[in-house]
């Protein structure tokens, strides 16, 4: 009988003790980042770039792991079934915004917590080298004369070039052949040897073979031209009406569990923020193509509604969307 | 030129470049040889650990590793029936028989010179070679990739030893285990059963790890009284007559390598599988028969899986586009170091191309010295009482699974395979071609989604495509002779005239 009550009382001890400690000194041991896609790819290569500076704000390790698969369903499911303690953070890309109209999930960025929303990725529309459009208004007009002729390398329902051809099909009309391919890449490779005729592609996957001269870009998408490709025409030239979804693009973010306590929430926040701010990191982002954001609490919040309710409305109003916005409760921008 | 051969030459005389290499080759002989442990996981997280480092010595230690690990995946194939890595399934057909019979150690050691001779001539065309190949490769339209998918699923014929009727079952098994997940095109879930978990598809190394691992050691407590072989251990490294009798099979079997390596969207797995058809079909006298020991069947894939790794690095370093899982990773690797891997890796930075072979080449020497040395320990873990190994192996494999995403998840799955294959194996299925249905499944559903998307989904045009295009045409003719070669025509006339 003694025996059980000191038990007890040890544990009890023990118990009080560690969770006195988890408050006062956050974080007392190593952090699991869990990143939603494959390795090598945009969502990783951000990933890893970033966690080596948030390390040295936090003064402990983010072990990396991707757990990729269902377009991010995977790894974001991972990370809401871990215990809401900060840590376990959540590496993802824009996709999540769009999992309840495409059916995939009921969860989105909105049952988590931001932590930062790192950077938005530019989007650029690629064509080979040897084709004889000038601009992206060439691309449509011939689009329009021989319509569902035209080969489109897409990702799958739901992927960047998805959703890029409902937008432009909810102000105009571009009827092609979607072609699907694993990503960024592999469409690239199809590109290359003349197996597909266009593509829309993040600027980080495109750059270096537009500058190679192998690939030419046909329309970015933005207001205005960028420093980066100053020969590439902002879409609205072609395009005017799609200004009202501008500026659009993939973007990254870090998130926790939504109920994560409030001063675990604020260290997190601090440390990536930070990170985010390193000059290697944001030289790293200018040199993908990328806009760095390092967006915090309210702001990073609107930042993730705005997109998704941009995009969503887009996808809805091109017929793309599997479940309305209306159903989901995602607002009309 | 003679910058070139500076860069060439920079591991091999920068002594913590050549000690990097090195380790990264020995690493990932060990790496390689536990099932699970795969070279892409290793690759990943050495991108977060040499983050701080320079580029050279973060691509030595990986290069080191890419080499290593793919060797190294025949060692359990053939010590333990349980292949290391998917490209060295091919492997165990004849290397597993071989330690069985007492010759663990001249099949590892055979497998290492083999290996390293595919290895070399791998990185010989990487660098004679590497922009004509990446533009040959280019050329190959998702129909032509539907076709070797389909090229692939008749290697059926060879894989399944006994009856073909079981071997079409197996592999149909496995096409339909490889399409589990979420439909790349439509984005729906497709024999999830509703589970999110499914969502992302069951993978294919937990398949590969039930199957062969936990599959063979259940099968294995059939013989727990069977006093285990005792193994030769003299004369393991194979005698100059015995390599130059097998260089003319290792040259075809690295070509097959190279170029299935080149080609992304396959790598090592296929290659291996289509070198040891090849080696089935051109050899016709073996020094035993295929399935029991024959040398040159393990000649056939070793020298294939490892010529790959050459091939690999061609899109990757010409393009910018990745030839495998290993090199999509690599290319990650090269951004976060701040170098743009693309089409213009070669023009701004040439010096990254000439050190990467330098390194391959010297990855390939340290492999040789690596395999030879401590053979003779290994080929003991046969002679090991079946009380200690089987505990042994099943402990690999939760290990193994379990590290492919930190998740218990892929265990379970690895220990329902093992259960399934297990029976599987009691009514005379082979395991190689429910694999090569795992491969090849997806890729022949994408590839022939992608095909049809491209001609408007019009069966007439994409059968027309297939016979005026002149890479199709050859691919198409490949199949119907083969097609025609599983037929025994002759025995079917004559059968004919004596009912006449």
């Amino acid at each position: 009988m003694m025996k059980n009550i000191l038990a007890t009382l040890v544990v009890s001890t023990g118990t009080l003790a560690l969770a006195a400690s988890a408050f006062a000194d956050y974080p007392e041991r190593n952090i699991e980042g869990i990143i939603q896609w494959g390795a090598g790819g945009a969502t990783d290569n951000v990933a890893r770039s970033l966690t080596p500076h948030v390390e040295e704000a936090l003064g402990t390790s983010i072990v990396l792991t991707n757990r990729p698969g269902g377009t991010g369903v995977i790894g974001m499911n991972t990370v809401l079934t871990k215990p809401a303690n900060g840590y376990t953070v959540l590496y993802g890309a824009e996709n999540p915004q769009l999992y309840p109209i495409m059916g995939l999930a009921d969860f989105t960025y909105d049952d988590m917590t931001p932590i930062n929303v790192i950077g938005q990725g530019l989007v650029v529309i690629a064509a080979p080298a040897d084709k004889e459009w000038a601009n992206f208004g060439d691309l449509l007009d011939e689009a329009q004369a021989n319509p569902g002729t035209l080969r489109m390398g897409g990702t799958g329902a739901g992927g960047l070039p998805s959703t890029v051809l409902a937008m432009i099909n909810s102000v105009d009309e571009l009827d092609v052949r979607n072609v699907t391919f694993g990503g960024d890449g592999p469409g690239i490779t199809a590109m290359l040897g003349g197996h597909i005729d266009f593509m829309p592609l993040s600027l980080a996957a495109a750059q270096e073979h537009i500058a190679s001269g192998r690939l030419k870009g046909l329309a970015i998408l933005t207001k205005e031209s960028i420093e980066e490709l100053p020969d590439v025409p902002p879409i609205t030239e072609s395009l005017p009406q799609i200004e009202s979804y501008l500026p659009w693009g993939p973007f990254w973010a870090v998130a926790v569990r939504e109920d994560t306590p409030n001063d675990i929430v604020k260290t997190l926040s601090d440390a990536y923020e930070q990170g985010v701010a390193n000059e290697q990191f944001q030289q790293f982002l200018s040199e993908n193509g990328a806009q760095s954001l390092n967006l915090q609490g309210e702001e990073a919040e609107q930042f993730l509604n705005r997109w998704q309710s941009v995009t969503a409305w887009a996808l809805e109003k091109a017929g793309s969307a599997k479940v309305s916005p209306e159903e989901v409760g995602i607002p009309k921008p | 030129m003679a910058d070139s051969l500076a860069y060439f030459l920079m591991s091999w005389t920068d002594l913590s470049l050549l000690t990097l290499t090195a380790v990264g080759t020995f690493a990932g002989i060990y790496i390689g040889a536990i099932p699970g442990l795969s070279v892409t996981m290793a690759v990943s997280i050495l991108i977060s650990f040499t983050f701080a480092w320079d580029v050279n010595d973060a691509l030595a230690l990986m290069v080191g590793v890419f080499c290593g690990g793919v060797y190294g995946g025949s060692r359990t194939a053939i010590l333990l029936n349980i292949p290391g890595a998917p490209s060295a399934v091919a492997t165990s057909f004849d290397g597993y028989p071989l330690a069985q019979q007492g010759e663990a150690g001249q099949a590892i050691g055979l497998s290492t010179v083999m290996s390293v001779i595919g290895g070399l001539l791998g990185v010989l065309v990487l660098a004679s070679t590497a922009p004509v190949l990446s533009e040959f490769a280019l050329q190959f339209a998702p129909r032509d990739y539907f076709l070797i998918a389909v090229l692939g699923l008749l290697l059926v014929g060879s894989l399944a030893a006994e009856s073909l009727s079981r071997g079409i079952f197996a592999a149909s098994l496995g096409a339909v285990i490889g399409l589990v997940g979420m439909d790349p095109v439509t984005a729906e879930g497709r024999f999830t059963m509703g589970s999110m978990q499914l969502l992302g598809g069951i993978h294919y190394v937990v398949v590969m790890i039930g199957l062969f691992g936990v599959a063979e050691a259940f099968f294995q407590l059939h013989q727990l009284n069977v006093k285990p072989v005792r193994q030769n251990v003299e004369k393991i490294i194979p005698s100059l007559n015995l390599v130059l009798k097998f260089l003319p099979l290792s040259i075809r079997t690295s070509i097959i390598g190279v170029i299935v390596g080149a080609l992304p969207g396959t790598g090592g797995d296929i290659a291996s599988l289509f070198a040891y058809d090849h080696a089935k079909r051109s050899v016709k006298n073996p020094s035993k028969p295929f399935g029991k020991g024959a040398y040159e069947g393990l000649v056939a894939p070793e020298s294939a899986n490892n010529a790959a790794v050459g091939g690999a690095f061609v899109p990757m370093l010409t393009l910018g586009m990745p030839g495998d899982a290993v090199t999509a990773v690599m290319i990650g690797a090269l951004v976060i170091h701040g170098l743009n891997p693309g089409p213009m890796l070669m023009v701004t930075t040439p010096h990254i191309f000439w050190f990467v072979v330098g390194a391959l080449v010297l990855a390939n020497i340290f492999l040789l010295i690596f395999g030879l040395m401590g053979i003779k320990l290994f080929a003991k873990v046969v002679e090991l009482p079946k009380a200690i190994l089987i505990p042994l192996i099943l402990v690999l494999c939760v290990v193994g699974s379990y590290s492919l995403n930190n998740s218990m998840t892929e265990v379970y799955w690895m220990l329902g395979f093992g259960i399934a294959g297990y029976f599987l194996k009691i009514f005379g299925f082979q395991m190689g071609p429910i694999i090569l249905g795992v491969i090849l499944g997806p890729l022949m559903d994408n590839s022939y989604r992608q095909a049809m998307a491209s001609v408007g989904d019009s069966l007439p045009a994409f059968l027309t495509e297939l016979i005026t295009n002149p890479l199709s045409i050859v691919l198409t003719i490949a199949i119907v002779l083969l097609l025609l070669s599983n037929f025994p025509l002759k025995r079917m006339i004559r059968g004919s005239k004596n009912a006449s």
